[in-house]
């Protein structure tokens, strides 16, 4: 089996004493598309940057593709990004950057940036300034598309388009998953962009990873469980509550559990992988593990 | 990389090639008449009265179109190191760190090292290329100028001269660099550039730049017949200097001394220097008292090894600049 796409052991990043990533541990298997989803702030760009180089970290070890990111030219030319907003050089045309590509990727595949500027109907001779946001991030994902890296991250590709252009870029994105045995690691702060192109999530909230894994796996090892709320203050052990709402006499809780949950006094939902997202995000950064108040 | 870099910086090149075209184009046509000007006044071929021939020449240059554009190719030759190192150093890293685009640059199959070498060595070999371009053309365009007014090496001229014009445009570009890096945005990296560059220039030219080479020093007997200064203050204080007499030379001092070696004050003898007295008088009676005149100076074959040293320093400073922007790309930046 291929080494992990990225292995992190107790990453952190530091400014100042503004802890903006805090002893983050991740494996990602290979061949996966990752969605990594927190709200703004929470890290996300932080992490994606000392993925792919741009940043050192204070405090841990990262490996890309079993390489240290941004180590060498072979290790650039294996990893491909897109940066948020899609930087292009707004005085170059689409044909300057494509030449840009060119020279500086050894890997360049000429023919797949041609076809994908031919079918996005884009003019050469247009500078990047010209150019809607939409058009932007077509242009920049096909840069980072045509240096054929074995793993392409995204950092929130389709933030700042409109729906349409948003539907287009995932479009674009998955036919090139499709095609291209590559992994994929695109990062939102919106649970929608990303289920229907992700099978693992990864989710960051506060500067800390509160959960990843398969979304498989999430789905159905998360449960919402609605009943009387004495009832619901004495569960097994081995069940996590991660969210819990209440009145006087009801709660919902939103619990992960590896075993069934088989208890006739309180009904047991299925997740939206929403829904579990957020209830991961509600948590407070100070106090990740709710304890339950017992009922007076 | 090497291509990219160019055609980033292709607008930059042609304004520059363009400028530099226009001035070359207003040398050489005022070049002819200072050439027209320099024979008829017959300057080459004078051992005869080469100060009225050498006087003719200057003046006719002075009050002709030359003479402004002798002025205006000092300045240009000065400003030109700073004008590179805000606009083309400054922004070199600023502008992609303020944009955003170092994040594309940088996630090529280019390590960031190459890149900061290949933006250094092409940009800053242009700078170096457009500034001694220049000053190879003021030199020469001023050659008989420089001759007849036996001056090259005051301040004022001496860094829009020769090689040292190359020195500070080096110099200029990566301090503008390594500026852009630490501070991150265009404009304040611009204005910093300017501020250290004057700085360092300034400093170089009042402080240090006359101990680069060791000094000449003479001690001549007075002579009165060319005094420059003679000058009675309050208390019949007595100020006397003569003429140097040194063609080419850089005068740092010019003092005039007493038999025991003292700074020669007065007090001025009332007889000779008093309201009354013939105006000869007071000057034949300084030349009575065996005074001497004491310079310290840098003769006219101080000019290239001061040249070379002071140019020496600022790439010798290019270079340690260079070197940091390489660590900091490499630990900090990334």
């Amino acid at each position: 089996m291929s080494p992990p796409v990225l292995q992190a052991k107790g990453l952190s990043k530091q400014y100042g004493r503004r802890q903006v990533l805090s002893d983050c541990t991740l494996s990602i298997p290979p061949g996966r598309v990752v969605g990594l989803v927190g709200p703004n702030g929470a890290g996300k760009t932080t992490l994606l940057h000392i993925a792919v180089g741009l940043l050192r970290p204070t405090g841990g070890s990262i490996e890309v593709l079993g390489g240290h990111p941004a180590s060498g030219a072979a290790q650039l030319a294996k990893v491909g990004f897109v940066a948020q907003d899609a930087p292009t050089y707004a005085g170059l045309s689409i044909a300057d950057h494509l030449r840009f590509g060119a020279h500086t990727n050894p890997g360049w595949d000429q023919q797949l940036a041609d076809d994908r500027i031919t079918s996005l109907g884009l003019d050469r001779s247009q500078k990047a300034g010209k150019l809607s946001g939409g058009q932007r991030a077509q242009l920049a994902l096909t840069l980072a598309i045509a240096k054929r890296p074995e793993l392409l991250i995204l950092d929130e590709p389709v933030a700042s388009l409109d729906p349409l252009a948003r539907r287009e870029f995932l479009q674009g994105l998955m036919v090139f998953i499709a095609e291209h045995d590559a992994g994929v690691i695109l990062s939102s702060h919106l649970v929608s962009d990303l289920e229907r192109v992700c099978d693992y999530l990864i989710v960051l909230v506060a500067s800390r990873v509160r959960v990843a894994g398969e979304v498989e796996d999430l789905l159905a090892s998360h449960h919402r469980l609605t009943g009387a709320r004495h009832e619901l203050a004495d569960l097994p052990t081995g069940v996590e509550v991660i969210e819990d709402s209440h009145t006087d006499r009801q709660a919902t809780l939103v619990v992960r559990s590896t075993t069934p949950i088989d208890n006739p006094s309180f009904s047991v939902e299925q997740l939206s992988l929403e829904d579990l997202v957020l209830a991961y995000m509600s948590q407070t950064a100070t106090d990740p593990r709710p304890a339950l108040e017992t009922t007076p | 990389m090497i291509w990219f870099t160019w055609r980033q910086f292709r607008t930059q090149t042609w304004i520059t090639i363009g400028a530099l075209a226009a001035l070359g184009a207003i040398l050489v046509i005022t070049g002819r008449s200072i050439a027209d000007a320099y024979a008829t006044a017959n300057v080459a071929a004078c051992p005869g009265d080469c100060a009225t021939a050498i006087d003719t020449f200057l003046n006719q240059v002075t009050t002709s179109t030359s003479g402004t554009v002798y002025d205006l190719a000092n300045a240009i030759t000065y400003a030109v190191p700073a004008l590179l190192g805000i606009f083309w150093g400054a922004p070199l890293f600023a502008r992609e760190l303020e944009t955003g685009t170092y994040r594309l640059a940088w996630n090529q199959s280019v390590t960031h090292t190459r890149w900061l070498a290949a933006k250094l060595a092409v940009v800053g070999g242009a700078a170096a290329a457009t500034a001694g371009l220049l000053s190879w053309a003021v030199t020469s365009w001023a050659h008989q100028i420089d001759q007849a007014t036996g001056d090259r090496i005051t301040p004022g001229l001496f860094a829009a001269r020769g090689i040292v014009p190359i020195g500070y445009a080096v110099f200029a570009f990566v301090l503008g660099v390594t500026a852009g890096m630490l501070i991150r945005r265009t404009v304040p990296a611009m204005a910093a550039t300017l501020a250290m560059y004057s700085a360092a220039v300034i400093s170089m030219q009042e402080w240090i730049r006359a101990h680069l080479v060791a000094v000449s020093h003479a001690i001549n007997p007075l002579d009165t017949s060319s005094l420059d200064t003679l000058n009675i203050g309050a208390g019949n204080q007595l100020t006397v200097v003569a003429s140097a007499h040194l063609r080419g030379a850089w005068v740092l001092s010019n003092q005039t001394i007493t038999t025991t070696g003292q700074l020669f004050t007065g007090p001025a003898n009332p007889q000779y220097c008093g309201p009354d007295a013939a105006p000869q008088a007071c000057t034949d009676w300084v030349g009575s008292l065996g005074l001497r005149q004491d310079l310290t100076y840098h003769p006219a074959n101080h000019f290239w090894p001061l040249q070379w040293t002071e140019a020496g320093i600022f790439i010798a400073i290019a270079v340690l600049l260079a070197g940091f922007c390489f660590w900091w790309t490499r630990r900090r930046l990334t």
